[in-house]
């Protein structure tokens, strides 16, 4: 079967327009009346989208907060400066507040009542600074945040010393170098959007195999309705749902968590019915060889697992291992993410060369993905087509 | 006059041989009855017929109309209640009705078929929350929709309780008085005999027989089985059993204690001779009956096997 053949078999504009109207309202309905859409379409992204944002987001200068012991042996000019730009870093939180006794920092240490003792120079000329961490978790998250700021804090420290101009500062380096800055709130939020239109396309197409296994496709070719009427009508409400899934993450993501957007529309339009129509192509290819609805969830499942972490939904694609990296390269979710955040973040118009590359690549997956699809449904097809 | 012919139908599904051998014509007005046991070839004959499954052989014409060259407006002419009787399980009948009837130019409103399949009172349901019975009845609606010449039920009375298959006998049998022509398949002997104009046996993808129910009972022999059972018990039996084996139309009896039955091809006279027997003895008799001969009756003469519901 062919779910895009044009209209042109029978009937007058009038009578397939009221058929696309008739058949636009049912699809509606049944959306509307199945409870399995909206969990799996709304409910379970919203739900998905804030349990990331309140873990990962939010204030990443509390996220990071580490407690450290302060040893000052024997206080000096440069001990002192040192100790007062120590508290005053957010990152850090001075246990008790003031410096303690080398030997009870290293209790501390010890008992992991903090993540490390920081011990200051004991004169001005001696600059060395001394880290305390505890051997179990020396490679532990904290224990490296600790020693990766102390590290520029000391070079800078040493650079003033010099009296030179500081030339290292504290801040994160941002994630990627658009002309906006993306934070993670805004890289989750288009992830996750990307996540749910995907998931609606690959997921949605079991109606397909459950209609045929219920004999309904076959019920409706015995009519002369015009499937291709059918199969664009139920294209428009699928787009239709993932309109609400963009308009509704992005103002929990903007209202809640204060994601910044900056869209550029005919980007974002684009972007949104490339991928959303390749999704739902290979949701189509999928139905075209699965018998059953268990089947179909089956592979749908593996597929949308592995893009949802390889394709740099929650986290970006350089931080995982280098190995992995040229699969993420191939998957369509990477580019549908990534043309998201193109359109909706940093406001990338049109004439964008690694823009097209990624629309490109979701073409080529959405199309042959329909080609196979058709065929199988072909080869299946019954005299009341011809 | 013939609305629908199809000769030498066959179809294979593998090493199946669904349907061997298949040729009938349908006359407009009639209840044409296709009977057999599950397996028997029906669906696959009636898909063919509806153009769901194209045979490996065969023709199929409906009047002047064949599948190749008038799709569409075969599709128009006809109705169909396929036996999954597929439908949107999460519109009401309401919505199905009128969702069936946008595909066609010239629908029959929703209410009316409502009325007719006697669904009014539940047209704003969810088809999911309806019965057995009210799905299936639905189900010939949605047939009904496109005012169709020509309709076809698979097995719509499969699996009811008997008031549920009663209410659809009576749709079928309105159909009828609307003038429409139905073809109907069935493995309930019972339901046949009472619908149809004229029945069409099939075991194994052929046609074993094909007429009017009562021609078919007529065409088998005349014999007719006698059941007997006697107040005085065994031995009243036991002796009436010697007396109606010397009958001469009597060609064989069977008893279970105070029960006699007796298959006799004049059982007219062998019950008077029978009861002129009885009156002498002074035995009494508690139950008389013939058994009236039935389609069942038919299927197990033509094939030699038993017949299972
Ligand atoms: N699509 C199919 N694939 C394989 N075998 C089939 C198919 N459809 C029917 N059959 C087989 O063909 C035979 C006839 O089936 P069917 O026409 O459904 O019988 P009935 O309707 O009389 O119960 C059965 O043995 C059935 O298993
Ligand atoms: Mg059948």
């Amino acid at each position: 079967m062919c779910l895009l053949h044009l209209p042109g078999r029978n009937g007058g504009i009038n009578i397939k327009f009221n058929q696309f109207k008739m058949m636009f309202l049912a699809q509606l309905k049944l959306t509307l009346r199945e409870k399995q859409a909206w969990f799996w379409g709304i409910f379970f992204p919203v739900i998905l989208m804030v349990i990331f944002m309140v873990i990962f987001s939010g204030n990443s200068d509390e996220e990071f907060k580490t407690e450290v012991a302060v040893v000052d042996p024997s206080p000096n000019p440069a001990s002192e400066m040192m100790l007062s730009q120590i508290s005053e870093l957010p990152v850090f939180e001075v246990k008790s507040g003031k410096p303690v006794t080398r030997d009870k920092a290293e209790e501390w240490v010890k008992n992991q009542k903090v993540d490390a003792a920081i011990i200051l120079p004991e004169s001005a000329e001696a600059s060395s600074v001394i880290l305390v961490v505890n051997k179990e978790n020396e490679q532990g998250a904290a224990a490296q945040a600790v020693s990766g700021i102390l590290n520029k804090f000391v070079q800078q420290a040493n650079l003033l010393a010099a009296g030179a101009a500081p030339k290292y500062n504290l801040q994160y380096e941002s994630i990627t170098s658009g002309t906006n800055e993306l934070d993670y709130t805004d890289f989750l939020l288009t992830g996750m959007i990307a996540l749910s239109i995907a998931q609606g396309g690959m997921f949605g197409m079991v109606d397909m195999v459950e209609m045929r296994r219920k004999g309904l496709i076959k019920r409706l070719r015995m009519t002369p309705a015009n499937m291709g009427i059918f199969g664009l009508s139920d294209m428009v409400m699928r787009l239709l749902f993932s309109i609400v899934q963009i308009i509704l993450l992005s103002l929990i993501g903007v209202l809640v968590f204060g994601a910044n957007l900056y869209i550029n529309p005919l980007t974002l339009i684009i972007v949104f019915l490339i991928g959303a129509l390749s999704f739902n192509s290979l949701g189509y290819f999928f139905s075209s060889f699965s018998k059953t609805t268990e089947a179909y969830m089956g592979v749908a499942n593996i597929c949308s697992f592995l893009m949802m972490f390889l394709s740099g939904v929650f986290f970006p694609i350089e931080t995982m291992p280098e190995w992995i990296q040229p699969i993420s390269a191939v998957l369509p979710l990477t580019y549908f993410a990534d043309g998201l955040r193109e359109s909706m973040v940093y406001e990338t118009g049109l004439a964008t060369a690694s823009l097209w590359a990624g629309i490109a690549v979701m073409v080529i997956w959405g199309a042959v993905t329909f080609l196979l699809g058709s065929v199988l449904y072909k080869r299946k097809a019954i005299a009341a087509d011809r | 006059m013939t609305v629908l012919e199809v000769r030498n139908l066959q179809k294979s599904f593998g090493s199946i041989k669904a349907v061997q051998d298949i040729s009938f014509s349908v006359h407009a007005g009639e209840v044409f009855t296709i009977i057999g046991p599950n397996g028997a070839g029906k669906t696959t004959t009636l898909e063919m017929i509806e153009g769901l499954v194209s045979p490996d052989n065969g023709v199929i014409h409906f009047g002047e109309l064949d599948w190749n060259k008038h799709a569409v407006s075969i599709k128009k002419k006809i109705g169909v209640q396929p036996q999954s009787s597929a439908m949107f399980d999460l519109l009401t009948p309401e919505e199905n009705l009128n969702l069936f009837a946008s595909f066609y130019d010239h629908a029959r409103p929703a209410e009316e078929i409502l009325e007719i399949v006697n669904l009014t009172d539940h047209r704003k349901n969810h088809v999911k929350k309806l019965s057995g019975g009210q799905r299936q009845r639905l189900a010939i609606g949605l047939a009904l929709i496109s005012d169709p010449e020509i309709i076809f039920l698979d097995e719509p009375t499969t699996g009811l309780d008997p008031q549920a298959r009663r209410n659809i006998w009576d749709i079928i049998l309105h159909l009828k008085e609307l003038g429409k022509t139905t073809i109907l398949t069935t493995h309930y002997m019972e339901e046949a005999e009472k619908l149809s104009d004229r029945v069409c046996i099939v075991d194994q993808g052929n046609i074993i027989t094909l007429d009017t129910p009562s021609a078919l009972i007529e065409k088998l022999t005349n014999e007719r089985e006698i059941r007997l059972s006697f107040l005085d018990g065994e031995k009243a039996a036991e002796d009436a059993d010697g007396f109606s084996k010397e009958l001469p139309s009597v060609s064989k009896t069977e008893r279970e204690g105070a029960a006699l039955k007796i298959w006799a091809s004049k059982p007219e006279e062998t019950l008077l001779d029978l009861f002129k027997f009885t009156k002498e003895k002074s035995y009494g008799v508690e139950q008389v009956s013939i058994r009236e001969m039935s389609l069942e009756d038919v299927f197990i003469a033509f094939t030699g096997k038993e017949w299972r519901d």
